[in-house]
């Protein structure tokens, strides 16, 4: 890439940071910004957070997302506010990921879930441009492009659904559990379908995979209060109605780290700052967190976020 | 045996999965923002060359495959197949031609040739990238129409290999050919 190009990208990347900031004062969303560095860890079985140490031997740890300050925040009275902020993830390395990447998290009070997922869908098409929307819960997506409804389908039903699509798993896989073959159906074969000329958001997910969403009972079915949003088959946003039962929460961060153990990897101290924020009580609300870079990847028509990066990870 | 970690498979990693020898040749890491990251890895067989992709979840252990290279010398062809040396032992190998397939075509006494091992057995022949052989069947050269450049005549090479040649090119001439294409480089 020629630099003079580069530096095009990097002035719109400036400009873009203008608009999203105006998005918000627009609407009156407040504009926080929290530490970047904690004394607890997210808890999440798939994120691995990046710590340093203190001279004393302490540790501190670098936020994955700015939810649990932001969601403290709101505890403590604060109302709809918006953060846009750098966040770090270990091993997180690939065309689509960056250790180091910026996200636009939100969160707004008394409004429904698709009330959240239209005001998504509005500024993600600041970067693109004015595209047309779709919906699909998660469970037609996986009858549409993969013709498996998971509610029924057994382990055993859903290897055979792999193999017809011509996914061809490890032999580990035999050992896996049926979230985690879930999710391999819905990265390989549902995905690459996803926004292919819209904006798509997937909505309703399997309880199993709430991570801080609240549950809700559809049709005898219970989902995740949950969205994530696709364009060109790439994930953009991934919102929730927020969990704001502290108990449910402490038994959802034991269960995460269960399964990191289950993982190989070290159990993190829970967040008890955030427990007590949730006691105290979180404001019935809707938050989403934006990959930013990746929308201006999408601005700009490039593969790999190294191109619009001021520095990726290989040369910062 | 020694094992390494899906994310940290980089092209070229030679890996046993499920007892048979692979080359990495693609690593495709898919990352869901909440969720179970996975690797789709593109592998071909060492052996008979197809290419196949599994998908592993990241941080899944395979195994590193036992396979080593040996530069060895040819020394002359049997009915089924042809002696190597290994020029720092002397160690003397018979290769079965069934082994060595389409690089049978490339086969000449004294060249140096990459042999590859698994398990101690040899798997594939590599020839050098540009070797230079001499042309012993093809038509007569056509003067006057050598401006164009671009005309080819098919010519045989004495290993066996079937090249084509630039129109001007006469039987008997040795020529530089690379191996990987089929394609003529230059005269010699």
């Amino acid at each position: 890439m020629s630099h003079a190009c580069k530096t095009d990208t990097l002035i719109d990347r400036a400009h873009m940071l203008r608009s999203a900031r105006n998005f918000f004062f627009e609407k009156g969303v407040v504009e926080v910004d929290t530490p970047l560095l904690s004394h607890a860890a997210p808890v999440d079985a798939h994120i691995d957070v990046m710590s340093l140490s203190f001279k004393d031997g302490s540790k501190g740890y670098l936020h994955t997302s700015p939810e649990y300050a932001m969601k403290r925040l709101l505890a403590q009275g604060m109302k709809d506010i918006y953060q846009l902020s750098h966040v770090y993830r270990e091993e997180e390395i690939g065309p689509l990921h960056n250790p180091e990447f910026t996200m636009v998290e939100w969160y707004r009070l008394g409004i429904d879930l698709l009330q959240m997922i239209e005001e998504t869908e509005d500024f993600i098409r600041l970067f693109p441009g004015d595209l047309p929307t779709e919906k699909i819960t998660y469970r037609e997506a996986l009858i549409k492009y993969a013709n498996l409804d998971y509610i029924s389908a057994s382990t055993h039903e859903i290897h055979e659904c792999a193999g017809s699509h011509g996914l061809v798993l490890s032999k580990e896989a035999a050992h896996w559990d049926k979230d985690t073959l879930l999710q391999a159906l819905m990265s390989f074969i549902v995905e690459p379908h996803l926004g292919e000329n819209t904006l798509t958001t997937i909505y309703q997910f399997p309880a199993s995979q709430a991570a801080l969403a609240k549950t809700a009972t559809i049709n005898n079915e219970t989902v995740a209060s949950r969205f994530e949003i696709y364009y060109k088959g790439i994930e953009l946003a991934n919102g929730y109605h927020e969990l704001t039962n502290a108990s449910e929460q402490r038994r959802r961060f034991n269960e995460s780290n269960q399964k990191r153990v289950l993982l190989g990897k070290e159990q993190l101290k829970i967040d008890e700052n955030l427990l007590a924020a949730l006691e105290q009580g979180l404001p019935d609300c809707c938050g989403v967190a934006v990959g930013f870079d990746r929308l201006m990847l999408l601005r700009h028509d490039k593969k790999t976020l190294a191109e619009i990066l001021p520095f990726s990870w290989h040369n910062a | 045996m020694a094992q390494v970690g899906t994310s940290d498979l980089k092209s070229g990693f030679k890996v046993e999965v499920e007892g048979e020898p692979y080359t990495v040749v693609g690593n495709e890491f898919v990352k869901p923002g909440k969720g179970q990251p996975f690797n789709r890895i593109k592998l071909k067989h060492l052996v008979t060359g197809r290419v196949v992709e599994k998908t592993f979840k990241s941080g899944e252990k395979v195994d590193i495959a036992d396979v080593e290279e040996n530069k060895m010398r040819m020394l002359y062809k049997e009915s089924d197949g042809a002696i190597f040396m290994d020029d720092k032992s002397y160690d003397q190998i018979s290769i079965p031609l069934k082994i060595i397939g389409d690089k049978e075509q490339w086969l000449m006494e004294e060249v140096l040739y990459d042999v590859v091992f698994y398990k101690g057995v040899a798997i594939d022949v590599n020839p050098p990238t540009f070797m230079e052989i001499k042309i012993v069947e093809t038509a007569p050269g056509v003067r006057g129409d050598t401006a164009s450049g671009r005309v080819l005549k098919p010519a045989i090479l004495e290993t066996g290999a079937k090249v084509q040649v630039p129109i001007f090119i006469e039987e008997g001439e040795k020529i530089k050919v690379d191996t990987r294409t089929c394609e003529y480089v230059s005269r010699v």
